[in-house]
């Protein structure tokens, strides 16, 4: 008795087991050919000069070496250290507000609150391009441009309606309550809040500030209009950056670029079910 | 009296209720006017305008519906349009029906689904600037899909150097990040009760009959919301082409959101490139609709889940 067919009780035909063994070996294949794409990065990003373009797969011998030359040679640290003031205060910026906005759609009866949640849910189907120019010349008169705040300060103004759409929901699910005995307490809607809604809703608040992080860490076109100065860029515009400086040397290119998505396979390692969840649920098909 | 003092409370109550959620949606509210409805209106009036990057405010010229009749000669405009339309009827089947195979078979009852799935996730989260940079070598002269071929005994092209190529190069690197779209397909397909299979097999049905009359129908929202997404996102196409094509070679993959952005920043016609942002707005408000009304005809709804 395998562990399937206890699960399922009905008895399995052996074209339904013959089926789920060629499913597998189908899955299997494409695992690899996926998988390919990385193992050769690594590959490159580990040869020495001379057989960048030999047409081997693997390196004759393991050059550690190239990652520290690609991290002096592209500025890696300060790229970022400069990725970071943004991705921070885009995550502190992004969870705070989104939380509080979804807070007052969730739990007050205001008037019109309908029509604007609907706008809110509009304006996730305008495309950024629309806004982009005005934005642009907007920040230009106000002389943001070539500075952070123009990739910052819009995170501390709720812009992603789907964070606040993801934390409404949630918000909506906690009984009633919670809210009503800590009222009879004395407690204010601020502090009802803080102490109640927020530890509440942490798993959410954990999805947000990880989709925000990845986000704003692979952000390219953003810094590309706003980020002059080439001591004021990011890990992305760095790199392409780089790119253009260095064409030939893909070792080094490739382990620069597998340290720029180092974190972010950190990140996905540790918070997959959060990131899958999340995406089922933006389908409208889970949740 | 009592009644006045009631009404006074439930008066009290609404204000309260009225006062606290402004109070607490008025951050967004902020952020709607200054980052969307404003530089949306200005956008709309900037696109009837010519704009001067230099001097600004101070000598914006209307002009008309100049800008868009120059659009509408424009030949890079139709060249854009063309690419972006020809990436979207391609890689859209392609996509589409590439994740909801391998959706499928990560739906059946088999071991390491866990770890298949993340297998096939994987590359989707890899930033897209990784992604460019890893593909634009692998579709190299000397890259991994030519290593492959010469194995076959074909001497594969620069794939991103041949503007026959480009554009097919750029469609099967987007292959390799469908794990979004499959993970939507995979969350669909396990909406569906296994009850229907299981009648339709007791009632004889096969696997095609089981495929085309239950899960397809089944999931039909799913896929609507995965091909909505696409068009969006073709429209939107950038970072790719603007590191490893840059365009080019002959404007082969010159994306229409390509083309606004070098109108926007290398050309600084911002009146033009406002105007062709409305165009594309338009583009793809027209594309939802006509997905959203034709959805009806084979879109399946049970009662209780109608959009």
């Amino acid at each position: 008795m395998t562990k399937a067919e206890k699960i399922n009780p009905r008895k399995e035909t052996t074209a339904g087991k013959i089926g789920r063994y060629l499913a597998m070996a189908l899955l299997f294949g494409l695992s690899v050919v996926v998988l390919i794409p990385l193992v050769w990065t690594i590959c490159m990003a580990l040869k020495p000069d001379g057989e960048v373009y030999n047409g081997k797969f693997f390196p004759s011998v393991l050059v550690w070496n190239n990652f520290y030359k690609a991290v002096t040679s592209i500025d890696f640290f300060l790229y970022l250290g400069n990725t970071m003031k943004i991705v921070v205060p885009n995550v502190i910026g992004q969870v705070l507000s989104c939380a509080v906005v979804a807070y007052g759609f969730a739990r007050f009866n205001f008037k019109g609150k309908r029509v604007w949640f609907l706008i809110l849910l509009a304006t996730m189907m305008i495309p950024g391009q629309v806004t982009m120019i005005p934005q642009f010349l907007l920040y230009r008169e106000i002389g943001w441009i070539n500075t952070y705040l123009p990739l910052t300060v819009p995170a501390f103004f709720a812009t992603s309606g789907y964070n606040v759409f993801l934390l409404r929901s949630y918000m909506s699910g906690i009984p009633k309550d919670f809210d009503e005995a800590a009222t009879i307490d004395g407690a204010d809607p601020v502090r009802i809040f803080t102490t109640i809604m927020l530890p509440m809703c942490k798993p959410v608040l954990t999805a947000i500030t990880v989709f925000t992080f990845m986000g704003t860490w692979n952000d390219f076109n953003g810094p590309l209009i706003y980020l002059y100065d080439a001591n004021k860029y990011t890990l992305s515009l760095g790199l392409s950056f780089f790119k253009g400086l260095y064409t030939s040397q893909w070792n080094l290119l490739m382990a620069a670029t597998v340290l720029v998505m180092l974190p972010i396979l950190v990140i996905f390692f540790l918070a997959q079910d959060y990131i899958i969840d999340g995406i089922s649920i933006s389908s409208g098909t889970k949740g | 009296m009592a009644k006045a003092a009631a009404k006074h409370r439930a008066d009290s109550i609404e204000a309260r209720q009225n006062r606290y959620g402004y109070a607490f949606i008025m951050p967004w509210l902020i952020g709607l006017f200054a980052f969307t409805l404003i530089p949306m209106a200005f956008s709309l009036m900037l696109s009837f305008c010519k704009w001067d990057i230099v001097t600004g405010l101070s000598t914006i010229e209307f002009i008309g519906t100049k800008n868009y009749t120059k659009i509408f000669a424009d030949k890079k405009f139709y060249k854009a349009l063309e690419v972006t339309f020809r990436f979207c009827l391609i890689s859209i089947p392609f996509y589409q029906i590439t994740s909801l195979l391998i959706a499928m078979l990560l739906n059946m009852r088999i071991k390491f689904m866990r770890t298949f799935r993340l297998i096939f996730f994987l590359p989707s989260i890899i930033p897209t600037i990784a992604t460019s940079m890893i593909w634009a070598q692998i579709l190299g002269k000397e890259g991994l899909i030519n290593q492959g071929l010469k194995l076959l005994g074909i001497k594969g092209p620069a794939w991103l150097n041949t503007p026959k190529t480009a554009l097919y190069g750029l469609i099967l690197m987007g292959v390799w990040g469908i794990g979004n779209t499959m993970i939507i397909y995979l969350s669909g397909l396990q909406g569906v009760s296994e009850e229907l299979y299981e009648a339709a097999e007791i009632d004889g049905a096969n696997a095609f009959q089981r495929f085309f009359k239950i899960t397809l129908p089944m999931i039909s929202m799913t896929i609507f919301f995965n091909v909505v997404m696409a068009i969006i996102g073709s429209f939107q196409y950038f970072t790719q082409a603007f590191v490893m094509t840059e365009g080019g070679p002959l404007n082969s993959t010159l994306f229409y959101n390509l083309y606004l952005y070098v109108k926007a920043y290398k050309e600084l016609k911002m009146g033009y490139a406002s105007a062709l942002a409305w165009i594309m707005f338009i583009i793809i408000m027209f594309f939802t609709m006509l997905t959203i009304k034709s959805s009806a005809l084979w879109v399946y709804a049970s009662s209780d889940d109608k959009i």
